[in-house]
């Protein structure tokens, strides 16, 4: 007897997003993707159909909406009302409380990011690192968003050009085991059985001997990063052939670009000695001018990777709070989105979104979309080295996934962030 | 034969998808009762795949009983390449409607044993019934899926090598590297086509237009394979105005009065309402013989030659092709068989110490 078959009912845990606009390189492209909540995973659709004779779950119609990767912050101080920069009586609650902020976070359409730890004395790097690893080993999209590593801002950096880090914790290193004294040697050697909490370090390299000690932090997987630094052009190119492969906050915090010494800035001019590094540029306003952030973007744009640099303080109330730096206890006086250290005219990092910073991008550079949102997915993802898993929509990567709809404001167009999806499972 | 002609290769791809989608309907597909579409692939369908997908989102249509045999698919290139014709199925049509995959069937041009492939292809066709609409394009030389001119019209799903032409055609999407295309096919016979219950071609542009002349304005030939529709009890051609350039005059008016006419009457062309809902079970056909024969002409009235090539038991001489056919079992046509003498029934052509016989025979 002839007979069509009925698809079995056993669920796949597959669905499928269909109508949507896919963000693809420098282009929205027309088409479904198919996720799964079992592998976590962007699922090859075509090949899930003919050889696993696999349906979807359900399907979402996107009505034409956008379809991108979820954003990834490399530099975020903390957020939520907890600062990753914190020394808690009870460590134990330290854990938790990064959770808390994890589940906050993937809200604002940030799926995995760098949690920053600023110039800090050694103890309470020993005491936070362990908890700020990487933290998708379960995949559980339940998790929220998702810890890459940690990011350590200083304390190895210039004196000079410490914004609001405090002065007397700034040290030199001499040798690796400066920086394995400084951190903690478990959190800064790969193996064993957890995988390493930092992945990327911002260091000036022209203190002590840091640009000599570059190849060994490459060597077991961190990103050095140029940031805090009073490095001439020559000295920033020669940590970049060293293996530094990106710069902390483009600009902020380092010498200005003077046209017969470039400084840091210079190693985004062309050259073929050395790779161009990515860079980091903080788009809230107020770190740096609209056009600077263009003439940064139009320098480099394959390395442009939008970061927030934002303060546990974002959607508090206006008001002085306190804020541990080094051993002492400051105020950061927050009044709108403005960050001030207490009685100075120092930004004290930033209080927007990361969202925000893509809209801001979007305005002032008038790039397309998708080519803004590349600064804060697959350029970050290349940047650590994550492209195949993150900031992708390719088959195989992790489904991690933001939808967007677009508003026009009277500022512009601007995205907003109406879904989020981590693991293959929509979380908000 | 039925000829549609449309104004422009939109109207001739909605009137296609238009009428799968009432065929299905009416059909009234069922888990124990699907209805088998065969597809082509190629441009000329792409306008009717669009239009499917459109209606199965308004919800005008389900696939989820319907299933799908594909003509033909390229030997030794890995099935997800972007040019196979399963990624061509997947892109334009199945990953967009709501049938399963397991109702699917396209041949393996990566098979272990390609023979194997082929025959069990057309065992899986007979297992769920024949096919009920095979849907087709045509080439420039009016090959019907990889039935390349000179393919036997009595051929069934095989090996195929592809002419030198469409390896040079073909090498546009393969990078331009002769090395890379595909030199080898699977493909379904034109037989296999010719004993689907339904065959609706889809012929659009100025470049077809030789091939739709040659097969509805000449005769059959294997040079043009599609001309065998012409043996096809329930063969459907729609075109665009482009495809007709080469038609004369007469017959375009002749097809287009037709459809004219049959409109004014309240009917499309239809197909017997037994074709239209499909080979349930329980329609076994009974007439009632002594009263038929009664009515019926003593000289029995020819089967196409259809019967000849098709055999009594495929699905398309399933039903009589005239409502006033009388009785099944007259399904094997010979001449000779209509002949009273005896003699006659053993040779078609008679032996020389016979021809005193053969007078006879071709006066009857």
């Amino acid at each position: 007897m002839p007979s069509a078959i009925r698809p079995a009912t056993p669920t796949t845990g597959i669905t499928k997003l269909t109508n949507c606009r896919l963000v693809r390189g420098d282009s929205l492209v027309n088409g479904d993707i198919w996720v799964s909540s079992r592998t976590g995973k962007i699922v090859q659709s075509q090949r899930a159909f003919y050889d696993e004779l696999i349906v979807p779950d359900e399907t979402i119609d996107l009505g034409g909406r956008i379809v991108s990767p979820g954003l990834i912050d490399c530099q975020l101080n903390g957020a939520f009302g907890f600062n990753f920069s914190t020394l808690l009586d009870d460590t134990t609650q330290y854990g938790k409380k990064v959770k808390e902020v994890n589940k906050l976070m993937v809200q604002t359409g940030v799926t995995s990011y760098l949690p920053t730890v600023t110039s800090q004395t050694s103890e309470l790097y020993h005491a936070v690192l362990p908890y700020l690893g990487p933290s998708g080993q379960q995949r559980l999209s339940a998790d929220g968003a998702e810890v890459l590593g940690a990011h350590v801002e200083g304390p190895f950096l210039s004196p000079t050009k410490n914004g609001i880090h405090k002065v007397d914790v700034l040290v030199e290193a001499h040798s690796f085991g400066d920086l394995e004294a400084m951190y903690g040697q478990e959190n800064i050697t790969p193996g064993s059985d957890k995988p390493m909490p930092i992945k990327m370090i911002t260091a000036a390299p022209e203190r002590g001997a840091m640009t000599s000690l570059i190849p060994e932090i490459t060597r077991r997987g961190i990103i050095y990063s140029i940031g805090h630094s009073e490095a001439t052009f020559e000295e920033a190119s020669a940590a970049v052939s060293q293996g530094a492969t990106m710069i902390t906050h483009l600009f902020n915090a380092m010498r200005p670009l003077h046209h017969r010494n470039p400084g840091v800035f210079g190693v985004l001019g062309k050259a073929e000695s050395h790779e161009q590094p990515y860079f980091g540029v903080i788009s809230d306003g107020i770190h740096l001018h609209p056009t600077t952030v263009k003439i940064a973007w139009n320098a480099h744009p394959e390395g442009f990777i939008l970061v927030t640099d934002a303060m546990h303080l974002v959607g508090l109330p206006d008001g002085a709070y306190q804020w541990r730096n080094g051993e002492d206890i400051d105020h950061i006086v927050k009044k709108g989105s403005v960050l001030l250290l207490e009685g100075s005219d120092k930004i004290a990092g930033s209080s927007i979104t990361l969202i925000e910073c893509v809209n801001n991008f979007l305005n002032w550079s008038g790039t397309s979309i998708p080519q803004a949102l590349k600064a804060v997915t697959a350029t970050p993802a290349a940047m650590l080295g994550i492209q195949d898993t993150k900031g992708t929509l390719e088959a195989g990567a992790d489904a991690d996934l933001v939808i967007f709809s677009e508003e026009r404001t009277e500022s512009g167009l601007k995205l907003v962030v109406d879904e989020v999806w981590k693991f293959g499972a929509r979380v908000h | 034969m039925r000829l549609i002609i449309r104004d422009d290769s939109d109207a001739a791809s909605a009137y296609v998808a238009n009428y799968i989608v009432d065929r299905i309907k009416h059909f009234a597909p069922t888990p124990a009762h699907p209805f088998v579409l065969g597809l082509p692939t190629g441009s000329s369908p792409l306008g009717v795949y669009r239009k499917l997908v459109e209606k199965y989102k308004a919800g005008e249509v389900s696939f989820e009983n319907v299933i799908t045999f594909n003509m033909d698919e390229y030997i030794g290139i890995p099935r997800d390449h972007p040019e196979s014709y399963h990624s061509f199925m997947w892109k334009n049509f199945f990953s967009h409607v709501n049938i399963h995959p397991r109702n699917v069937n396209i041949l393996n041009g990566n098979a272990p044993n390609l023979e194997a492939e082929c025959v069990e292809y057309e065992a899986k066709i007979k297992r769920v019934g024949g096919i009920d609409l095979f849907l087709a394009g045509i080439g420039e030389d009016g090959h019907i899926a990889f039935n390349e001119p000179g393919s036997s019209l009595a051929s069934r799903t095989r090996v195929k090598t592809l002419a030198y032409d469409t390896i040079l055609a073909n090498s546009r999407f393969f990078g331009h590297d002769l090395e890379k295309v595909p030199k080898m096919a699977l493909t379904v016979g034109v037989q296999t086509v010719l004993e689907a219950r339904e065959v609706v071609v889809i012929i659009l542009g100025a470049r077809k237009a030789l091939a739709l002349q040659r097969c509805i304005e000449q005769g059959v030939n294997h040079m043009w394979t599609l001309s065998s529709l012409q043996l096809h009890p329930h063969p459907m051609i729609v075109c665009d105005e482009d495809a007709t350039l080469e038609l004369q005059v007469k017959t375009v008016k002749y097809f287009k009065s037709i459809e004219k006419v049959a409109l004014a009457q309240g009917f499309e062309q239809i197909l017997p309402s037994k074709i239209r809902t499909g080979p349930a079970p329980e329609t076994v056909i009974q007439a009632p013989r002594e009263v038929e024969e009664a009515q019926s002409p003593t000289i029995v009235a020819p089967q196409p030659t259809t019967s000849r090539l098709l055999k009594a038991s495929t699905p398309a001489a399933e039903y009589p092709v005239r409502s006033v056919s009388p009785d099944a079992d007259l399904v094997p046509d010979r001449m000779a068989s209509r002949i009273p003498d005896p003699s006659l029934t053993q040779r078609l052509t008679p032996g020389p110490e016979q021809s005193g016989h053969r007078v006879g025979a071709v006066g009857a």
